[in-house]
């Protein structure tokens, strides 16, 4: 992978002018009250690199909280369009962890029948990736993501104090920075590797990712799951917050002229009650322990049996959002490894 | 939000949620609740195998995924039975004849008709588990030679919930297949209470208001009994139904020493999105819209709360 850098001054030009060149949408992380959140950008001195953790993961951008897939004439078939809106993208800092969620996510959408609603967003998107400058205490990234992220990034970010080594992953982030100010990576591979690596996790998984699915499954009737179950107030937070979950419902929306509407994606998730409701209302996860077993499961085995990839990134949202405070995995195994 | 980039919406030719038109060409009631449709794509055949299932929608209403109760034509159409249980399904009844729905698919599994033929058969149907069931067997049927026995068993609640009337009395007048069914109960006064639910069609309560049922009355497994000797080795049975119905249903046929992997499911989920995305339909570690809805009993008795 080549390496090359510049300097942060060149950097922000280099941000100014993309903003300016207005030949894709630029965002980054900005601040926002005491939080961080990933949004457009009006000027570079907006981006804010050390950030610890922005509130949502970029995933909005490729599954929007709200989508629009078709448009017609209520109660007319015929008159259905799909939809779909691409505008070209590029996300400044994202950290490794989002970019290893958002490959599990391409992943997902592409597989079998695609989905061209998500796989035209990622084709007209540029990711700009970085490593944490900033603890937060419940990040565990480094004991569950393993390199995948470089299989989306175009170019990451290393921030080496006045100056930022890129590291160039694809041809596309190469072309990219044509005409910046970049010049020659002089720093060793060693003091790179320590500049990504100094910021350490607060947290651990407590037991090696590579056991973790035969762990639960072997656990599968603890009572771990009733116990946290019965603090769980099915609020969502967990999921919504997830760089990994992309569970949605689909929706009709008729205006109050009753002449146009829309059939939409709408965010959804398995931690809400009503997720697995038949027609009849026979809910085929009504209890909250099975629920959140579901979604534990999900992340520890099920994704990682279809997609290779372990389905946490270690990202410490959902431990951070959760009201009940029992949403981070890390929980789950050490109660049960407190209580065999 | 500020706008750093004009935002353009485009319009796709093809999306795996866009629908195409089927119009409907036939309706006609068969329970209070219950409707049969006969519709027609119109360019194709919609190209499923028995047990499929089609996503159908009103736009405007919604869409939700329902199983195919005809066999595989070569021709447009295809048939479906819809029970009125929501807003959807309360539309597509009150549809008229010559109006549309929007269809996908068809997706998931199918019985595995082929690689049952030189086996023996049992249908084991509870309720609107017909529906699914009786593309099987109307495909079985339509191919009687390349299977040996064929046994049906057909329970539902109470007379007046009998689908496919004329159907299930053609099966008990052939003699190259064995036919029984059976009704829950004969009282038919609970319709009485049922005064908040717009039932689709009297015809059947008053029919058995004065007709008196003269067949089996009990829960489906008091019709296993009646099949007599079952050579466990050269059967498959194939089971639709509520939820309920799996359980006993399953341990008659352990009882009949029928092993696992010849028993063959079709499970219910909410499969929203029929691609294996949306995650609705989840059950553990399988997608029932893409792993299922077909399930042979061996490959998921292991999941708790599966049926």
């Amino acid at each position: 992978m080549e390496l090359l850098k510049i300097s942060k001054k060149d950097f922000l030009s280099f941000v100014d002018k993309k903003i300016s060149e207005k030949k894709s949408r630029i965002v980054g992380v900005i601040q926002k009250g005491s939080h961080f959140v990933f949004d457009d950008l009006l000027a570079s001195t907006d981006l804010r690199l050390d950030y610890d953790v922005t509130i949502l993961p970029p995933k909005k951008y490729f599954q929007p909280q709200k989508e629009i897939m078709l448009k017609f004439t209520p109660k007319k078939v015929e008159s259905c369009v799909a939809v779909n809106s691409y505008d070209p993208i590029t996300i400044f800092g994202i950290h490794y962890y989002d970019l290893a969620a958002i490959y599990l996510m391409d992943r997902a959408f592409s597989d079998g029948d695609g989905d061209e609603h998500y796989i035209k967003k990622r084709e007209n998107s540029l990711l700009i990736g970085s490593y944490p400058q900033k603890h937060f205490k419940q990040r565990f990234s480094k004991s569950v993501v393993k390199e995948q992220y470089y299989k989306v990034a175009d170019l990451m970010l290393v921030d080496m104090g006045d100056e930022y080594v890129i590291e160039v992953v694809s041809e596309k982030g190469k072309n990219y920075l044509k005409g910046s100010q970049l010049k020659k990576n002089t720093y060793s591979l060693k003091q790179v590797e320590e500049a990504k690596t100094h910021i350490k996790d607060d947290q651990k998984l407590p037991v090696t990712v590579d056991i973790a699915s035969e762990f639960l499954t072997r656990n599968y009737y603890h009572s771990v799951w009733k116990y946290f179950g019965d603090k769980c107030f099915s609020c969502g937070s967990c999921v919504f917050v997830c760089p990994t979950c992309y569970c949605f419902n689909v929706c009709e929306e008729v205006d109050l002229t009753l002449a146009e509407g829309q059939r939409i994606k709408v965010w959804d998730g398995c931690m809400l009650e009503d997720f697995a409701v038949v027609a009849d209302g026979h809910n085929f996860r009504r209890d909250r322990a099975d629920r959140f077993k579901h979604r534990t499961f999900r992340k520890v085995k099920y994704l990682p049996e279809k997609y290779r990839y372990f389905g946490c990134v270690g990202c410490g949202r959902c431990a951070d959002a959760c009201t009940a405070d029992i949403a981070g995995p890390n929980k789950v195994f050490k109660y049960i490894l407190e209580n065999q | 939000m500020a706008e750093t980039y004009p935002h353009k919406e485009v319009i796709e030719k093809t999306s795996i949620y866009l629908p195409e038109a089927a119009t409907l060409r036939e309706k006609k009631p068969m329970t209070p609740f219950d409707t049969y449709f006969s519709f027609e794509l119109n360019n194709r055949s919609l190209g499923h195998h028995p047990g499929q299932f089609a996503e159908i929608s009103i736009p405007g209403i919604g869409e939700a995924p329902i199983s195919v109760s005809s066999p595989p034509a070569t021709d447009n159409r295809f048939e479906m039975v819809i029970r009125k249980v929501g807003t959807l399904t309360s539309a597509i009844h009150s549809l008229e004849v010559g109006e549309k729905v929007g269809v996908r698919g068809p997706y998931g599994t199918s019985f595995p008709m082929e690689a049952l033929k030189g086996s023996s058969l049992l249908f084991v149907c509870g309720g609107i588990g017909l529906v699914p069931a009786r593309s099987a067997i109307k495909y079985a049927l339509e191919h009687r030679d390349d299977y040996k026995n064929i046994s049906i068993l057909f329970g539902c609640k109470d007379p007046a919930q009998r689908l496919f009337v004329d159907e299930l009395e053609q099966w008990k007048q052939r003699d190259d297949i064995v036919f029984f069914e059976t009704v829950d109960t004969t009282d038919l006064s609970t319709y009485l209470e049922m005064s908040h639910m717009d039932l689709s069609y009297r015809g059947p309560l008053d029919e058995w208001k004065s007709k008196k049922w003269k067949d089996n009355v009990g829960v489906i497994t008091t019709l296993f009994p009646k099949l007599g000797d079952v050579d466990p080795r050269e059967t498959y049975a194939i089971v639709v139904g509520p939820p309920v119905m799996y359980k006993f249903a399953i341990m008659n046929l352990h009882d009949m020493e029928i092993p696992d992997d010849h028993i063959i499911l079709s499970l219910e989920r909410r499969m929203k999105c029929g691609v294996g995305k949306c995650g609705h339909c989840q059950i553990e570690d399988i997608y029932v819209c893409q792993d299922g809805p077909v399930f042979y009993y061996s490959d998921i008795s292991y999941i708790k709360g599966v049926i």
